[in-house]
């Protein structure tokens, strides 16, 4: 019987790979890092949107599951190298030496955030008030605590700036989209202050604010009409330090009063963008797949209906490296993967 | 020195010195004038709190600024687009006190018919919450008394009083108030405003009615301009209500 070959194991990846272990079929999953569960366990996440669930919560069923499935085959710290022949039986180089013969592939190499430094603007990496939300997220996770980096003290402001790396043509045509996660998470940031720490105060930054479907309210509204969370329509175009009170500067022009103003903070939040990760663009490459001109993301065939179906026949795409997508999606798109790959290689599937 | 496109440049912003010595040398002459820059500097929250804590002033963080009240509201239409709630709202929710400050002339002007709030698709009591930035503002003296205060003033006097008003009483104190002259009969000392200085859009006004009410109807007007109207015990609640007022601050 074939086997299938999941590349990535982050919650797409894990999904796809249970899902076919389920199905009683041979799964070989790839991950180039020592750790299973992806951006979310690497990168130590507090809360995830919409859900307001922890990683371990969510993930920690998929991983434990995935470990313990006989039928799944981890390969840690390995990466894809090499990919021959056509669908149901593609024989595939891994980066420990190893070939594989598999009957389809499962692309789930995800994305990996902007690097803020390529916006010198903002001083990143210059000032250690400023820091990205994935470096809040591990403040709440790993630390418990908020603070000022720089004195260890508590904040009495923070401010979130929205779209860094995102929608951005200055970064070139690759960072133009939106990265979707941005406004809700903080958002959940910003009420989560507000909640343990009630007399900080947290702005937003924004140009729009993108909440959409049923995350309009708890990510959106709940923030300001419970949290007290502020929102200023106006990208921050600036940051700049005082010495004087040893205070950030934000600087930017209010779009709706319309006046320039440069205001005092304590902390300053990048909301980082999503590009598609080095493993992405490398398995692209080794594939075959077709990628967006622009973003350089996975784009699903034309000819088939569903975005699960990548231009090569056998070799199916899922999740964060199709374009930035929340959690949830993920595992529903991992899981339909999952599907996918089982009919190709025309298993019985047993109940 | 000349100031290049004068008008860009807001009267508070220049500061003009008529002898400037800066660390003892003289510099008056070209060096005597400065323009504040319009950077905004820093938010005043104190105000901001004060008004999305009060309890008619805590829908305003409801707002998403899609300006539906300001395109109902008939002052913003038909008046001056200075005077604009969903700005005033952003303002106050930011303490942008300075902005607001720059329409104190025009923020008083609400006329009340409540169309906002009951537009509003975000369920912002739009009106309550103007009502709590001009209270915010008046607390910290910056809005001057505005001119329908007197009106305002006048009606609280007259509820005060008799627990209720007259429509007469009100009309034409209201319009000597204004500073228009007023003939007045020599005995009973009530204005008569059909002859003698009145404006002529006055006499117009009150004539048009007299005109067509019926003879009852006028013989209770005339009643009520001899003899005052007045709510049944009203002596024991004035005093009660002038109490909780003063107390209040409200008859300042």
């Amino acid at each position: 019987m074939s086997s299938v070959l999941v590349v990535g194991a982050g919650p797409t990846g894990l999904a796809a790979a249970r899902g076919l272990a389920k199905l009683g079929i041979k799964t070989i999953l790839l991950e180039k890092d020592s750790e299973l569960g992806g951006n979310p366990i690497k990168n130590h996440y507090h809360t995830l949107i919409p859900r307001k669930l922890k990683p371990s919560q969510v993930l920690g069923p998929y991983i434990r599951e995935v470990q313990e499935s006989k039928n799944v085959t981890l390969y840690l710290n390995t990466e894809l190298v090499s990919c021959e022949g056509e669908v149901g039986n593609f024989k595939v180089g891994l980066s420990n030496g190893k070939t594989e013969t598999v009957g389809a592939i499962v692309v789930a190499t995800g994305f990996e955030h902007f690097d803020p430094k390529r916006k010198g603007e903002l001083g990143y990496g210059l000032y250690p008030d400023v820091i990205t939300n994935l470096e809040l997220e591990r403040m709440f996770s790993q630390e418990g605590k908020l603070y000022r980096p720089s004195n260890k003290q508590l904040p009495k402001r923070v401010a979130f700036v929205f779209c860094v790396g995102s929608r951005d043509r200055q970064l070139g045509v690759t960072n133009v989209h939106c990265c979707r996660y941005g406004c809700a998470l903080s958002g959940l940031q910003g009420s989560e202050i507000r909640e343990h720490y009630p007399d900080v105060d947290v702005f937003c930054y924004y140009m729009d604010v993108r909440t959409y479907g049923t995350w309009e309210y708890p990510f959106y509204w709940a923030p300001q009409e419970e949290y007290g969370v502020r929102y200023v329509r106006g990208r921050i175009a600036e940051i700049t330090y005082s010495p004087a009170d040893g205070r950030l500067r934000v600087k930017h022009e209010d779009t709706i009063v319309q006046r320039p103003a440069e205001v005092p903070m304590d902390l300053v939040v990048l909301v980082l963008g999503m590009e598609p990760s080095e493993g992405t663009k490398k398995v692209a490459k080794i594939l075959g797949l077709k990628q967006d001109k622009d973003s350089r993301f996975l784009v699903p065939s034309d000819e088939s209906g569903s975005n699960i179906v990548s231009n090569k026949e056998g070799i199916f795409i899922a999740g964060a490296c199709k374009g930035p997508i929340d959690i949830e999606s993920c595992l529903s798109e991992g899981e339909a993967a999952a599907l996918e790959a089982a009919a190709v290689i025309n298993t019985k599937v047993g109940v | 020195m000349a100031i290049h496109e004068r008008s860009l440049v807001e009267q508070e912003r220049i500061l003009r010195k008529e002898r400037l010595v800066v660390d003892g040398v003289d510099v008056s002459g070209d060096w005597n004038l400065i323009i504040l820059p319009r950077v905004i500097e820093d938010y005043d929250l104190d105000f901001a709190k004060e008004v999305a804590e009060s309890p008619d002033g805590k829908t305003i963080t409801q707002c998403y600024q899609c300006s539906y009240c300001t395109a109902s509201c008939p002052v913003h239409n038909y008046w001056d687009d200075r005077y604009n709630p969903r700005h005033f709202i952003y303002l106050a929710r930011l303490g942008m006190v300075d902005e607001l400050q720059k329409r104190a002339d025009v923020i008083w002007r609400c006329v009340s018919c409540h169309k906002c709030t009951h537009r509003c698709p975000k369920g912002v009591l739009v009106e309550e919450v103007l009502k709590v930035i001009l209270r915010a503002m008046a607390k910290r003296g910056l809005i001057e008394e505005y001119p329908s205060k007197k009106f305002d003033k006048f009606f609280t006097e007259s509820v005060l009083e008799y627990g209720r008003i007259e429509d007469g009483e009100l009309l034409l104190g209201w319009v000597e108030k204004q500073g228009y002259k007023l003939f007045k009969d020599p005995i009973l000392k009530k204005p008569v405003p059909l002859i003698g200085d009145a404006p002529l859009w006055l006499k117009q006004l009150m004539l048009k009615p007299i005109k067509s009410m019926n003879v009852g109807f006028l013989m209770l007007n005339a009643k009520h301009m001899l003899f005052h109207p007045r709510t049944k015990n009203w002596n024991k609640f004035k005093q009660v209500l002038r109490k909780a007022m003063e107390e209040e601050g409200a008859l300042k």
